[in-house]
Order: C-alpha cells, then structure tokens, then sequence
C-alpha cells in the first residue's frame, strides 16, 4: 500500500525538483514517515495487535471503510438529495477533523526531525515538502476509503457525472477540515504558550471526541423521528449555514432535475464552496503553517536547568501531599501505599490514561440522554417523565464501563520498563502493590464519579433511592474487582499498549461485562417490579451477598502471588 | 574472611543459547568489583540474577549467607540496583518517585524525605525535586536513579553503567562516592564498558566472554606486562582478529566509491 502511494506522490518529481527540493531525498524521507505510521499503533480504540503493529494501514483503512459505510446511510435513506448530501459530507468532515486531532498531532509533536534530519545536509525545501507530502498522504489514506461507499452510492443512484464531483468536494472537505484543526492548535498556542501546549492539546482531544461522540448519538434524536426517512431540508433551514451544504449544492448546478433545492435563495451559497475552501487553504498556506511551524519550535525545549536551585528551606517546608495522607488512611502495608501513591499520580500524568479513560466518564450522561430521548418525542417529555422509571439504576451501572475502561490502561504506559523496580524491590507478594492501585483507581475515579451519579439520583428520584445506590455501588465495585482477579494481572503502567491480548483473555472480558449486566438486571428487576412486598428484604439479602463475594474476590486479588504475575508477563 | 556474595556453577539459557555457562565467583566485602566484557557476554543477565529479577537459573548463590533460592526478600532488600539503560517514570516529580520506591522498600516517611533530600541536594537537584521529570536531561535523570538505587542504604551496590550521561563534576563525585562506600563496608558490583574507570576504582576486575569468567583478579595480576592498561589486556582477551586491521578496513570502507556507474 504505502509502495503505491509513495510512487503516486513521487510521479510529479519533475515538478518538486522544480520546487527546489531533492527528489531522492524526499522519497527516502517519506518512506521512512509510511513506514513510521505503518508500525504505530492506533489512537483511537485499544490495539490488540500481536507482538509488534504492522499494517496498520491496512487496519486503520478497513475501519474508514467500515465508518464511510455507515455514514452512507443518509444519502440512500433521506429523499431530499441535496440534505441527504449534506449530511453525508457534514459527517466525513467532522470525522476527518476528529482523525486530525487526535491522531495527527502524534505526527505534528514529532519532534526527532531536529536530531535525526536537521543534522543531515538536507535542505528545508525537502524537509518542507516532505512533510506536506506526509499530510496529503496521510489524508488520503483516511479519505479515500472512507468514501468508498459514497462513490459506490452515488455512481449507482444518480450516475457518472456525479461521481466526477465528488473528488472535487473531498478536496474542498479536506482543506475545511485542515484548516479548522490548524486554527484551534495555533489558537491555542497563541493563548496557552509552546510549554503548556502538549497539555491543553490533550484535554482538548478529549474535549473533542466527547463531542464527536455525542454528535454521533444525539444528532440524529434533534430531528423529527415522526417524518422519519421523509424529513426535508425546510425543517432545518439553518442548515445553509453549514459548508457541507454549500458544497452538496455544487451537485445541483450538475444536474438540476436529480438534486432540486428547497430552500428557496440559497443556489448561489454553491460559490462559498469554492470560495470558502480556498480562502481557508490561502490563510493555511500563507500565515497558519509558518506561524505554527515558529511556535512548534519552542515544543521539546526543555525549561529545566540543574542550575535554577531554590534555597533549601523553601524546598523542605513542602507541606504533605493530599494523596500521600490518602495513602496512608487507605492501605496498611508500605507495598499498597506504593502502588496506591503511584497510581493516584500516574493517572493524573499519563497522556494515554487520560487520552483513553477521560472521555468515557462524559459519555455516560451523553448515552443516558440518548436512551432518555429513544422511548420520547422531545426532550422535555423526556425530562418530565424521568422520574416515573427507575432510569437511575441504568445510569447507575454504567459506571461498571467506565471503571473496566480505567482499570484496563492501568496497567498500560510508554514507559512501562520502568516497572522494574517492582521485580528489584523486595515484595514478598504483587497484591499489596495492585491493591493499592485499585483502591487509589476507585477512590480518585469511580468514587467521585459515582457520588455525583447519586446526587443526581437523589434530586430527581428521592431519598427512596438510597439502598438502590448502595446496592449499585457494592456491584459495581464487586464487578469491576472481579474484573481484575479474572484478567491477567500486572503490575500498574507495566505492560505496552501493543501487549499480545489472547483470546482466552478477550472471553474472560466478555464474562466479566456479562456479570455486570446480570447484576444490574437483576437489581433492575427488583425495581421495577413488586415480588410480594418483600423487595427491600430482597434487596438487604442481595447486598448482603454481594458484599460477600465482594470480600472474598478482593481477598483472593490482594493475596495475588508472585507466580500469577509472572505466568501473565510470559503469555 | 567470609565472601559476601558466593556464585558457584551458575547457568542461564535463553532457549538453547547458554548465556552464563558455568560461572564460579567469590566476592568480599568491601571490595569494589569491576564486571567487564564485551556487548552481549552476559554481564546484565548475572547483575539480573544477582538483584533476584531472573530466577530462574541453574547453580547456586549465597549472598551474605543465605542462599539467594529461598530468601529472594532478604537478599533484594540488602541490594541497590541502578540499572543500565534506566527507566523511569518520568511524569511524575523526584520528589514522588523516591517516594514511590522507598515505600517500596518499607521505609519510613521522614526517613525517605530526609534521604532523598539530602542525596538530592549533593547533586545540585533539590531545586528541581518538585518538577516533572520529563523535562529532565538524561543526567539529570540518571542522579535520580543513582539516589533512588541508593535510598534503601543497601550492603550491595550493583551499578550497571552508572556513569552515563553524568557531567564531569558529576563524575568525579560519584567516583569519590564509591571510595566513601567502600570504607563503609559496603560491596560494590560496577559494570562498565568505561575502560579506565573500571580500572581505576576497581579493586578486583572480572572479564566475562561468552558467558564464561575468562580473567579475574587484580589489575596488576592480570597485567602480563608493566604497560598493559586495562583497555589493552581487555582487548587482547575477548577481541576476535587483528583491532588495527579492522579499523583499517572500516576506513577503506569509507573510501568506497563505485566508479562502474
């Protein structure tokens, strides 16, 4: 694949030596770059490749092809061509811009250029060049595939013609997409400086793909379900507003009769199509990518110097840390208090954790509004009609998600070599260690997390309520620790995100969400229905067992032996 | 006097490749060990052997008396290991990890505080205990693993490479450490590739080629000659063909040019 993209891009070389840059050069330089991409491991999902990533190419291909597909849907279902259209772009743009953000800024942030290929006498025309190239590559590897199904689509429903705009609009899409990531980072590097830069990007990206995700989910519930498949453009007129709507109207001045246009005034909006992409590309080219390439400069400079000594007393009246006094009134053994303190600070730090784990807290109120809105018409009657179902328990139990999300990238970290210090120290057992990773993991997450849950319970459901939590509360944490004693065991941040994950362990997995949803149906079912008035004596019984397994699992996992850790690091 | 560490017909295979093959050493206390050999001899697998990380291996070893087998605890908790190519946490501050490691080591909060403050301040890092490591040079980094390998006031140094990165002052302090050390009692295991520094702190040299101890004993013993340094007799043991000749060919290598095309 990368063979083929790399003579693609190289087929102008007459026209990049014109440019001033090396054509042998460039080609060994993006060769390099394909390959790079070709071995890293995806952003978006958790990896399960074996042993090393190859052909993630390939992989991250298929899943565009797949998510292009399904994006498709509006374009056969909604009648209005011209809407149908709109969404479908609107949809690959916000998609493109999501790849940009959270995977491209591992490519942008690249910063091994300055030792590896700055040194060498390469001249910065190629380097230039090569990294636009790099982009363009790497845009069509994305979209390309993803529109797969749009070409199809479009080639049998309205035939060639429009097929041969369709290049065209993706071009436009693309240099929409590239312009609106460009101006959030500078923004932001404007505002944020070079050094807290990498932070901010960070939150920033989770900011986004909770956005994403609840477009994905809430979007569709804005429109009328009642027209279903018949809804019209006149419904949303705000719609012209949007570029993709300018761009679907370039379909129209195609092929009039196929993609009329209802909203009455807005033919010529096709002209911003043009226009607007341009302009976008332009200000990019001319100001954007100069300006940025400046600031990136500042990125990997490092701020510290052995030489900036504050005095030493300054230093020694640091006051005990929060955490460290949590340590303390937590766990007994120093091994707990170590795992506990690493954990609590580790979690705060890592960019993968927070990149992986921090987006799905938002996604439990984003889902629970979806299936609010899937059994009513509008919000408010939704809203209205909350409390008169035992929704909360729902809510409740998803926390059981979040928590296996954390509890899976606990153990993950780039600098998982650093755990040796755990096979050098002298644990006489691992489950002093991970239990005190778990306890800091549910103590400064799932805790937090779950008391607001119940806040919300109590304000809309009543005081009733409080057993249910405590039941939820007890089955999730008996869940999510079953989860662990089940799972294979590390240490926290020991393994590689590109850990070999057998089978075996991917059924212990589904077994473990399985007792989730067994616990939380059955609770549901105590809820909703009365057996014999006896259901708050069901209730105390069913927590009462709980809590048993709950001690008994718990027990087993911080009694966790070192040979376990060991058949799990061998596997 | 007793050796402190006994190694005796250790073996190690990674698969079918035998990497340690029977190796006999007796080491005293107080004595600082120089573990030399070339890439690859085995030199870390023995220091991983030694620190408990690898268990499972064939022979015996007794450190201070006890068989290394049966009181794996008691033996890691005598030890300081500063590995080679050192990893570390590094979002997080000194200050956090000296913690993280000192507890688990057991040791006291104002006993992990005081040391690693104290340490830190000898190598011009208390201004940065509070700050993330990311930031960190690798020097500076590696004074945070030196402090950390020794926060537990181990019997047993074990030292892999602890000098990269290090500045020149930094060096120096370091080398005068490992005499302060030595005086107290305290056994050190230095592995370097580092020829004359090897040479010079070390009281005893050990050569490992191939996973079998090809000299041990002091400088002078293994000088054949008065002029022999260190870095000759190494090479005149474990170098395969002519050094001089190899270096010359790599130039003439350099030379290359294909005049055909």
């Amino acid at each position: 694949m990368n063979k083929i993209l790399l003579k693609l891009v190289m087929l102008p070389s007459g026209l990049w030596r014109g440019m001033g840059a090396d054509t042998d050069q460039l080609r060994a330089i993006l060769d390099v770059r394909l390959k790079m991409d070709d071995r890293r491991p995806p952003s978006l999902g958790r990896p399960n490749q074996k042993k090393e990533v190859k052909n993630a190419t390939w992989k991250n291909m298929l899943i565009s092809v797949i998510m292009g597909a399904v994006y498709m849907f509006p374009l056969i279902t909604v009648k209005d061509a011209i809407f149908g259209l709109s969404i479908y772009l609107g949809l690959l743009m916000v998609w493109l811009a999501l790849m940009l953000i959270t995977d491209f800024s591992n490519i942008l942030f690249d910063t091994r250029d300055k030792f590896i290929i700055i040194p060498r006498p390469v001249n910065d025309k190629t380097i230039v060049l090569s990294r636009l190239l790099h982009v363009f590559i790497y845009l069509l590897r994305i979209v390309l595939p993803m529109s797969l199904a749009g070409w199809i689509v479009l080639g049998i429903k309205y035939g060639l013609p429009s097929v041969l705009v369709f290049p065209f609009a993706i071009l436009l899409i693309v240099f929409i997409s590239l312009f609106f990531v460009n101006f959030c980072y500078l923004l932001l590097l404007r505002f944020a400086g070079p050094q807290k830069f990498k932070e901010i990007i960070n939150y920033f990206q989770i900011a986004v793909s909770v956005l994403f995700f609840a477009a994905v989910y809430l979007i569709p519930k804005a429109f009328d379900p009642e027209k279903g498949f018949n809804i019209t453009i006149t419904d949303h007129p705000w719609i012209r507003f949007l570029p993709s709507y300018w761009i679907a109207e370039c379909w129209h001045w195609l092929d009039v009769k196929s993609f009329p246009i209802y909203l009455p005034g807005t033919e010529w909006f096709a002209v911003f199509a043009i226009l607007a992409p341009l302009t976008c590309f332009w200000v990019l080219i001319k100001f954007l990518a100069p300006q940025f390439a400046r600031n990136l400069g500042g990125l990997d400079v490092a701020e510290t110097s052995e030489q900036k000594i504050q005095s030493a007393g300054k230093v020694t009246s640091g006051k005990k840390q929060f955490y460290h006094k949590l340590a303390n009134a937590f766990n007994r053994s120093d091994d707990a208090k170590a795992g506990f303190i690493i954990t609590w600070l580790q979690t705060s730090r890592s960019r993968t954790f927070r990149m992986r784990v921090f987006p799905t807290f938002a996604y439990v109120p984003v889902y629970f509004v979806y299936l609010l809105l899937s059994k009513h018409e509008s919000f408010k009657d939704a809203w209205i009609d909350m409390p008169n179902n035992p929704g909360y328990i729902i809510l409740l139990y998803m926390c059981a998600f979040v928590m296996m999300n954390a509890l899976n990238y606990l153990y993950i970290s780039e600098q998982y070599k650093a755990a040796w210090v755990y096979y050098a120290a002298p644990l006489k057992t691992p489950g002093g260690v991970l239990s005190g990773a778990f306890k800091a993991l549910w103590l400064k997450y799932m805790f937090p997390f779950f008391a607001v849950l119940s806040i919300f319970t109590i304000t809309f459901w009543g005081w009733a309520t409080s057993l249910d939590i405590v039941l939820a509360l007890v089955n999730v944490t008996l869940f999510a620790v079953c989860m662990v004693r089940v799972g294979a065991r590390h240490f926290p941040f020991s393994t590689s995100e590109q850990i070999n994950q057998s089978g075996y362990r991917v059924i212990r997995a589904f077994l473990s969400m399985f007792l989730a949803f067994g616990l939380g149906a059955a609770h549901y079912a105590l809820v909703k229905r009365d057996v014999l008035g006896l259901n708050t004596i069901l209730k105390l019984i069913f927590l009462l067992l709980s809590s048993g397994f709950l001690w008994l699992v718990w027990n087993s996992y911080s009694n966790t032996s070192w040979a376990v850790i060991k058949q799990a690091d061998d596997k | 006097m007793e050796p402190i560490i006994t190694i005796r017909h250790l073996n190690k295979k990674y698969g079918e490749k035998n990497v340690l093959n029977d190796i006999n050493l007796d080491i005293y206390p107080g004595q600082i060990i120089g573990y030399i050999g070339p890439n690859g001899a085995g030199k870390s697998t023995t220091v991983k052997i030694l620190c408990g990380i690898i268990q499972d291996y064939s022979g015996d070893i007794t450190i201070a008396g006890k068989d290394l087998r049966g009181n794996v605890l008691d033996v890691k908790k005598m030890i300081g290991y500063v590995p080679e190519l050192a990893e570390l946490y590094d979002m997080l501050t000194p200050w956090e990890y000296l913690n993280f490691i000192g507890k688990l080591y057991h040791l006291p909060d104002n006993v992990i505080e005081e040391r690693s403050k104290r340490m830190l301040d000898t190598f011009g890092l208390l201004g940065n205990i509070y700050q993330r490591m990311d930031t960190f040079s690798k020097g500076m980094k590696q004074k945070v693993l030196l402090t950390s390998g020794l926060l537990n006031n181990p019997s047993i140094v074990i030292l892999d490479e602890p000098l990269s990165g290090l500045d020149a002052n930094a060096v120096i302090m370091v080398k005068e450490l490992l005499q302060v050390l030595k005086q107290e009692g305290k056994t050190i295991f230095y592995c370097s590739h580092m020829m004359d520094v090897v040479e010079k702190v070390s009281d005893r040299i050990v050569l490992i080629n191939n996973g079998r101890i090809i000299a041990n004993g002091t400088i002078a013993e293994l000088r054949q000659n008065d002029t022999d340094s260190l870095e000759q007799i190494f090479s005149k043991l474990t170098s395969t063909g002519n050094l001089t000749k190899k270096a010359d060919d790599f130039a003439s290598a350099i030379n290359y040019t294909n005049t055909a095309n």
